[in-house]
């Protein structure tokens, strides 16, 4: 090892100790050592199927929320890695992990200052192997959150950055001699940042930041940037990762006189990254994280003539909002609208959708108007405002409405897009507003109505945050262990919806057809996939509703309801009538009378 | 109700069409919606026109048929045997009313896209508009004066019951808006006509779209359902979709009034419009007592706008109320450009104010926050809220409408005018078809003249 002051040596900001970490000696050309994918165990391969991400049911969890192995209060890999066999029991097929890179912490994990570290207080890149391999042993994959736009300030890059402007990472950031370059891009924190450029004391130079002022852009100018970070995904790739979803991935170059973002070069890089996928890990998905309208994050799946070469997946932001105000309007249209307006998507790739994640529910991609109708509506206490957002779980955001629930869960699961279940949110977990920031939707899973929720044997102040412990949503009353025990628990109906899913390729594969009807608070569309035929009807209105649907199409079929099996009468010339209850719904399957079935009776 | 349906087919009419008896027709008329004198006798009946359109087995054939003096278009199919289906649509024998038969009625869209002639009839699509043709057909319920087959998901043809000859207002305006490009119509794709009498229309078919009076009436049910919540604070508030039909219909107008023009008209003129509103309070005094004791304000409100030096007139839509407006997925349609159908076609081409559309729209409103209450016993607080309704959606409707075009409450006199006349008129309807809705117009009066 070089010998170095180490105040000033670059993995001194990492707490890495004891642990390999980027930085750890540094070579005689200047050159920082990194861990290598070699160094560690890899996992066992996922079941092979190139296309599985177009109908899997995703599961957000965050690792420090689920399950803690060590008693200190903070989830961990391997205690997730113990409940494998609960998400295998519930359905999941894929689960996103939010970060877990060593990290300072500045940005719930997203300002990363080593990318081949996991956070200690997490367990170690062999800890994250060993879930990998689990989980793969039971049939889920796993994705993570990987920042390609920039790093921690802590990162030994920034730190060797800094201090050798002409060693070689002298270019690995955007560094000026002024701070007024680039003026045309927006400032995205507006809360907390003045400018996109901040002065560094140490260089004397200002660098660029897209975010915070502790997270510097990366200079994706300079090709070594480029290999870093594609050595980055090989590093996680050869542990046996299947995705990554791409944070903030519209910002990665800059342009004097464009506003920095989807800029052509941004989008070249993208596909250099889908490359390295296709030719070395097929199988493997990448997911863009750009909160944008449809029309433009289309962009990310990159050239549809050949399916789509850049991103497989992208999440669509606009629709969850729209599903919360189609409800409490009691009108579809806000989905029609927002659907009718998503454009075609190449044939290998998927949207994502949700309804909550861990994030705040965020209300960029609609109207003025529409976000003061949101806030009026679910946001009644000014301290469930985030951002531009409502930092609420789905359960309070529904007044604990079991019928609403399983409604809005109903139109995740069949809606177009691969669906992203939040953790907790399967049994109805509920939310503390009185916690800072966005942690109100992060509190510790609930498992049981033992101390702690089951979550952690550790003494309760010690819990990285408090369990939720009000009457209605504590962790006495909605835990998994309760709900595990009784069969019309919303856990066990979540489950169930979610094996009915998998039976029917058409919710994931499939195309969409909005059915019109005369009723505008029933939302009714039809699920098409070869054979499989799939009807949903939604009532969107808290009270019953008639709706005649134009089924002639498939005159002498019989829908037969999904999580029941009851046949329903044929379909014939006339409109077919269907009664709804309030918040209701029914998924048919559209299935053709064989002989001497189905005869006019 | 329907005398075809009790008699054995074969029995009595064994085989051509020509063998339609004008007595089946003579009951069978008056028994449809779209009849103009229901509930009478018809003394008259005549088919002035016959012609075939499809011979074979099913076969069909278009009839013009005058029944004292009004003048029906009338598909009639033939089939040797009559599905279940279409036995409901029997008008005698082996005929039935072809508008009801997806079979025949998926063939005129081939007709329409070779540009047939059969029998006199032409049928021709627009200019530049390629039919996509093998569309299953579907007729659509309940209408008052047309008859109206779907094409898959994608055409609307409106079979006119009551054509007459010359200038068809429903085509042209249609026509007109859609080369001004407008937004807020469904493109016209194809008609069907017999020398210069319109006969069908086909327009683009809005899929997915719902009608204004089922989303607002939504709306007002949400409303009443939560009774310690104002209209503003309730989550089906509506003033946002008010407001963007308010821009819509005010972009309607300004594309008309840019396309077939405006005229100014003098005090003469509004004398005219206010005399004609004193004649028809006239003949509804006569038949509704309940309205007597509003007499003498509505006649100063008429009178108020009297004064008035001149107007504004254009092609307007004519008969705008929330029934012919459809949300679609992409904003708000209007739809059914005839004319108000109480009035001769001489009145129904004759430019007029904008402002009689506004006032149609928010008497509309009105009707739909109110229409949960009628025949019930009167309940102050649901009242009330029904009224905030209203208010806030007529207000919204007239904001959104001023973002567009000028804001109609700057010419109050003559809106409050058009807005009493046409309740007026709505006092005489529902006296005669809805006793118990009557309340809903005599509320409005009582309110606008500021009677106690």
């Amino acid at each position: 090892m070089t010998v170095q002051d180490t105040s000033t040596a670059p993995d001194a900001a990492l707490g890495l100790a004891g642990i390999p970490h980027t930085g750890e000696a540094v070579t005689a050309d200047g050159h920082l050592t990194e861990p290598q994918a070699g160094d560690f165990h890899h996992a066992r391969s996922a079941p092979p199927d190139p296309r599985w991400y177009k109908s899997a049911v995703f599961y957000e969890v965050l690792v420090r929320a689920f399950n803690d192995s060590d008693g200190n209060g903070t989830g961990d890999l391997r205690g997730l890695a113990d409940k494998l066999d609960y998400l295998q029991w519930l359905g999941i097929d894929c689960l996103w992990l939010p970060p877990f890179y060593a990290s300072p912490l500045r940005d719930g994990g997203y300002d990363i200052s080593d990318f081949r570290a996991v956070l200690p207080e997490f367990g170690t890149v062999d800890d994250f192997g060993y879930l990998l391999d689990q989980a793969h042993k039971r049939g889920i994959r796993v994705i993570t959150d990987l920042v390609l736009n920039h790093t921690s300030d802590a990162h030994p890059w920034f730190q060797e950055s800094r201090q050798h402007p002409d060693g070689p990472y002298g270019d690995y950031y955007v560094w000026s001699d002024t701070d007024d370059r680039y003026a045309d891009a927006r400032i995205i924190f507006v809360d907390t940042e003045t400018s996109n450029w901040t002065y560094d004391p140490v260089r004397g130079q200002f660098y660029w930041h897209r975010f915070f002022s502790h997270q510097p852009d990366l200079n994706y100018e300079n090709p070594d940037v480029q290999e870093a970070m594609l050595d980055v995904l090989r590093f996680w790739l050869d542990i046996g990762i299947d995705g990554f979803r791409l944070d903030a991935v519209p910002y990665l170059f800059e342009e004097e006189g464009t506003n920095c973002e989807n800029l052509p070069r941004t989008h070249e890089f993208l596909k250099r990254c889908r490359k390295v996928v296709d030719d070395e890990y097929p199988g493997r998905v990448l997911l863009a994280e750009a909160n944008q309208w449809p029309a433009d994050v289309v962009e990310y799946f990159g050239d549809a003539g050949i399916g789509g070469d850049e991103c497989h997946m992208a999440f669509h932001f606009p629709l969850m909002p729209r599903i919360f105000m189609a409800v409490r309007r009691e009108s579809r249209f806000p989905i029609s609208e927002i659907l009718a307006q998503t454009p075609s998507i190449p044939a290998g790739a998927q949207w994502g959708i949700f309804l909550r994640n861990h994030d705040e529910l965020t209300l960029e991609m609609v109207t003025d108007e529409e976000r003061d109708y949101m806030y009026a509506e679910y946001a009644k206490d000014p301290r469930m405002k985030a951002n531009i957002g409502i930092r609420r779980r789905l359960a309070p955001l529904l007044d604990n409405d079991r019928n609403q629930q399983e409604l809005f869960t109903a139109l995740l699961l069949s809606l177009p897009g691969s669906p992203v279940l939040y953790y907790g949110d399967e049994i109805g977990m509920g939310d503390n507003i009185w916690l800072g920031d966005r942690d109100a939707v992060r509190t510790p899973m609930q498992w049981s109505p033992d101390r702690n929720a089951g979550f952690s044997r550790c003494d309760p102040g010690r819990l990285y945050l408090p369990t939720i412990a009000d009457p209605v949503y504590g962790f006495q009353a909605v835990n998994v262990e309760s709900q595990m025990n009784n069969t019309s628990s919303l856990l066990h109906w979540t489950r169930r919806m979610l094996q009915v899913r998998t039976e029917h390729p058409a919710f994931g594969l499939g195309d969409f057809v909005e059915l019109g009807s005369s009723n505008p608070s029933v939302l009714a569309y039809l699920r098409t996939h070869g054979d499989d035929v799939v009807i949903c009807v939604n009532n969107l209105s808290r009270f019953p509703q008639p709706v005649e649907l134009h089924l002639s199409e498939h005159d002498g079929c019989v829908p037969v309801e999904l999580t029941g099996g009851v046949r329903f009468p044929a379909i014939g010339e006339l409109p077919y009538l269907l009664t709804l209850p309030g918040h209701g719904f029914y998924w048919f399957q559209i299935t053709r009378p064989t002989t001497g079935e189905g005869e006019s009776q | 109700m329907n005398p075809g349906q009790s008699a054995n087919p074969h029995a009595e009419w064994p085989s051509a069409l020509d063998e339609l008896a004008v007595a089946d027709l003579r009951a069978w008329l008056p028994a449809q919606r779209w009849f103009a004198a229901k509930g009478q006798a018809i003394t008259d009946v005549r088919v002035t026109r016959s012609s075939t359109v499809f011979d074979g087995d099913p076969g069909l054939r278009h009839l013009l048929v005058t029944a004292d003096d009004e003048v029906y278009q009338v598909l009639v199919g033939v089939r040797d045997e009559l599905t279940e289906h279409l036995a409901h649509s029997a008008i005698g024998g082996r005929n039935y009313d072809a508008t009801q038969d997806h079979e025949l009625m998926s063939r005129l869209l081939d007709l329409f896209a070779e540009g047939a002639t059969t029998g006199g009839l032409a049928w021709r699509a627009e200019p530049g508009i390629r039919l996509t043709t093998g569309l299953r057909a579907r007729p659509i319920g309940v209408e008052q004066s047309n008859s109206s087959v779907v094409y898959g998901d994608r055409y609307i043809l409106k079979l006119y019951r009551r054509p007459t000859p010359g200038p068809n207002r429903d085509v042209d305006l249609h026509r007109a808006l859609a080369r001004a490009g407008s937004a807020q119509v469904a493109e016209p794709v194809a008609t069907v006509a017999l020398d210069d009498t319109v006969l069908g229309f086909a327009q683009r078919f809005l899929g997915g779209a719902a009608e204004g009076w089922a989303t607002a009436t939504a709306s007002v049910r949400d409303l009443l359902a939560e009774e310690d919540l104002h209209a503003r604070e309730v989550g089906g508030d509506y003033a946002g979709e008010a407001a963007r039909l308010g821009a819509a219909v005010a972009q309607v107008h300004a594309d008309l009034a840019a396309v077939l023009g405006t005229e100014e008209v003098g005090a003469d003129a509004v004398a005219v419009e206010i005399d004609q509103m004193h004649g028809r309070l006239d003949a509804v005094l006569a038949d509704v007592p309940e309205l007597r004791e509003h007499e003498e304000r509505l006649r100063a409100a008429f009178d108020a706008a009297r004064g008035l030096p001149g107007m504004t007139v254009q092609q307007i839509h004519g008969d705008l109320h929330l029934g012919q407006v459809l949300r679609t997925t992409s904003g708000w349609v209007l739809i059914d450009f005839e004319g108000e159908p109480a009035a001769p076609p001489e009145d129904r081409v004759r430019p007029k104010s904008a402002l009689r559309d506004v006032a149609g729209m928010l008497r509309s409103f009105d009707y739909a926050a109110l229409h949960l209450l009628a025949g019930e016993e009167p309940d102050h607080q649901r009242l009330t809220r029904a009224a905030e309704w209203a208010d806030r959606n007529r207000a919204a409707f007239c904001e959104g409408y001023a973002g567009v075009a000028g804001d109609p409450r700057a010419e109050g006199a003559l809106l409050r005018a058009f807005e009493l006349d046409k309740a007026v008129y709505e006092v005489a309807y529902e006296h005669r078809n809805r006793p118990d809705w009557v309340a809903i117009p005599l509320a409005a009066i009582r309110r606008v003249t500021g009677g106690g």
